[in-house]
């Protein structure tokens, strides 16, 4: 089968997700992708597909009630950090931003 | 206890025939005796805390909750290298309204890797065992969940659905699987796989037991916006089902429409026929009706076209900065594209990769726009029957469950169909219900219910009607080996 997708491309999505493939990874999603292709390209055989408004959620969502705009207490700086093992005092660590 | 119901249980805590303490006792006492052999579980919690029993059902009760929910002070991973050390400051709104209630966590459950796949064996701490027979998956992707209720672990446990994931495994685990409407049970605290998809949901071993737990967790939580309300569902439950139509689809259904047919595909389909029978027995009209295979041949390419595109989205919250094990690198970019090149199993990479391809620009519109459209006559479509019918009919898959090395292998176009189906329900946020439905080659299969938005009391009403018409009633698993 032609492949349309060449490892440059794949490597380029996985880019821009930042996450690195390796070869083997790269090559069975290379492999996969005709096949999705063709397999996508089922939803494009129903006629007039085209003229029919998406939907993106299962049926037409609205908001029953809105909360009270009232103050409430925060999560603490501790709580907001206890998953985080690179912290200076109050703030977590990176490496520097701005160059050199 | 293991065989007992919510309701027979709660009658023994008030009547001091047991102690919540005993039931804990002996719930993670089977947790850890089954450990081993089918990997329920990421978390068997320790020193585990007895609660008063009071007037509600669920008080003194131990349950399980996927590892999906965010648990206060608890290790919730996701079944992820990703989060294997996350422990959060708060609880998803389903376990606080349980933990309020005085239920009993007894431990967090294996699922696929965030919510992705549909088997149960992508969890970073290893594959989950289906209980009738280990060589075989358990489904997913709330694996664990359905193990522990089938094992008789414990009565009920939380899981998450997003195209299949309670239905599919419940009927793999021969136990009751029960997604409700889209925004019955707030999502909040819950990791998130497509949000317009993912619901939350119970695996039991009896359906009135869904109904029970839903009823404790549903209902409006200011910090999920979709919740919508509903009035409680167990006492809808009347068992008045004479005059009821249900309809099932001549095209997953009927013998001819398969060019080619193993074994288990023909046995899986006269069982469901036989049940049908049963069924007409209740009084309850069963009728033949037709979608264009077309739109049918397209649910598991929507599917997974919307549930790859929002996956993209949601998971891009996994930096490594704030939670997750820290990556390396000289830069915040390179810190984070090491830590989710580490973390991320390769299925995930690949999920999120086509999720990628079908939002780029090019390809938007002919991908994931037409997917949303496909959504949208699949849902009219069936909301037209709906108008007609109480409920679709189906068999919840097109076999028993897979051996676990032999789950990757292709399937015909029809066969895809009869095992994607339960998306439907998905895309239209209907309640729907997988029932056990006997057995095949020694391992359970489902049917399943599915009604139109908010009438979740009438398809829990009717399965609970067709479930005692058959002797799979709070079956257990393993049942040989439980004292």
């Amino acid at each position: 089968m032609k492949n349309n997708f060449t490892i440059e491309q794949i490597n380029n999505y996985a880019k821009l997700l930042l996450f690195n493939l390796t070869e083997e990874e790269a090559s069975t999603i290379q492999s996969e992708f005709n096949v999705i292709e063709n397999n996508m390209s089922l939803i494009n055989q129903i006629p007039d597909i085209e003229k029919i408004e998406p939907a993106f959620t299962p049926y037409e969502l609205y908001i029953a009630k809105m909360r009270e705009d009232v103050n409430e207490e925060s999560i603490s700086v501790t709580e907001a950090l206890k998953n985080c093992s690179f912290v200076i005092d109050r703030e977590i660590e990176v490496p520097k931003v701005v160059g050199e | 206890m293991i065989k007992k119901t919510i309701e027979e249980l709660h009658l023994d805590l008030i009547n001091n025939k047991v102690t919540p303490k005993e039931l804990i006792e002996h719930s993670l006492k089977l947790a850890h005796k089954y450990q081993e052999d089918y990997n329920s579980y990421v978390t068997i919690l320790e020193n585990v805390k007895e609660t008063k029993v009071t007037d509600n059902l669920l008080s003194g009760i131990p349950y399980s909750v996927k590892d999906l929910f965010s648990t206060k002070d608890i290790l919730t991973t996701g079944s992820s290298n990703a989060l294997k050390n996350y422990i959060p400051f708060f609880d998803a709104t389903a376990v606080l309204r349980l933990n309020e209630i005085g239920a009993i966590n007894i431990g967090k459950t294996v699922c696929d890797e965030f919510g992705l796949g549909g088997t149960g064996t992508t969890g970073h701490t290893g594959i989950v065992k289906n209980p009738w027979n280990k060589f075989h998956i358990a489904g997913g992707s709330s694996a664990g969940s359905a193990t522990c209720v089938a094992l008789g672990i414990t009565p009920y446990a939380l899981g998450t659905d997003t195209g299949d994931s309670i239905r599919k495994p419940a009927a793999f685990c021969g136990i009751v699987g029960f997604k409700p409407t889209y925004g019955l049970v707030s999502r909040y605290g819950v990791l998130p796989f497509a949000s317009s998809l993912d619901h939350v949901g119970v695996f039991t071993r009896n359906v009135k037991d869904a109904a029970i737990v839903i009823d404790q967790i549903k209902g409006s939580d200011e910090k999920d916006m979709t919740v919508i309300e509903s009035p409680d569902l167990t006492p809808l439950m009347d068992g008045k089902v004479k005059g009821k139509k249900l309809f099932y689809l001549k095209e997953l259904c009927n013998k001819d429409q398969y060019p080619k047919m193993n074994s288990s595909l023909e046995k899986t389909l006269e069982t469901f026929k036989k049940t049908l029978d049963k069924i007409k027995n209740l009084g309850i009209e069963i009728s033949e009706e037709s979608i264009d295979k077309k739109l049918l041949e397209a649910i598991y390419p929507t599917y997974f076209c919307i549930s790859c595109a929002e996956a993209t989205s949601n998971l891009s919250m996994y930096t490594g900065i704030i939670y997750g094990p820290r990556g390396e690198g000289k830069s915040v970019n390179e810190l984070m594209i090491d830590y989710r090149t580490k973390s991320f199993s390769p299925l995930i990479k690949r999920r999120l990769v086509i999720g990628s391809y079908v939002l780029q620009k090019e390809n938007q519109e002919r991908f994931y726009l037409n997917a949303c459209r496909v959504r949208r006559l699949i849902v009219q479509k069936m909301n037209e029957l709906f108008n007609k019918y109480d409920g679709l009919i189906l068999p919840a898959s097109g076999g028993e469950a897979p051996l676990i090395e032999r789950e990757n292998e292709i399937l015909t176009n029809e066969e895809i169909i009869l095992e994607d189906h339960l998306a439907i329900s998905n895309f239209g946020g209907f309640p729907s219900i997988t029932i056990p439905n006997g057995f095949i080659n020694g391992l359970p299969i489902g049917i399943n219910i599915t009604g139109k938005v908010l009438d979740d009391a009438n398809i829990l009403n009717i399965a609970s009607a067709i479930e005692n018409t058959m002797d799979y009633r709070n079956q257990i698993a393993r049942g040989d080996l439980n004292e």
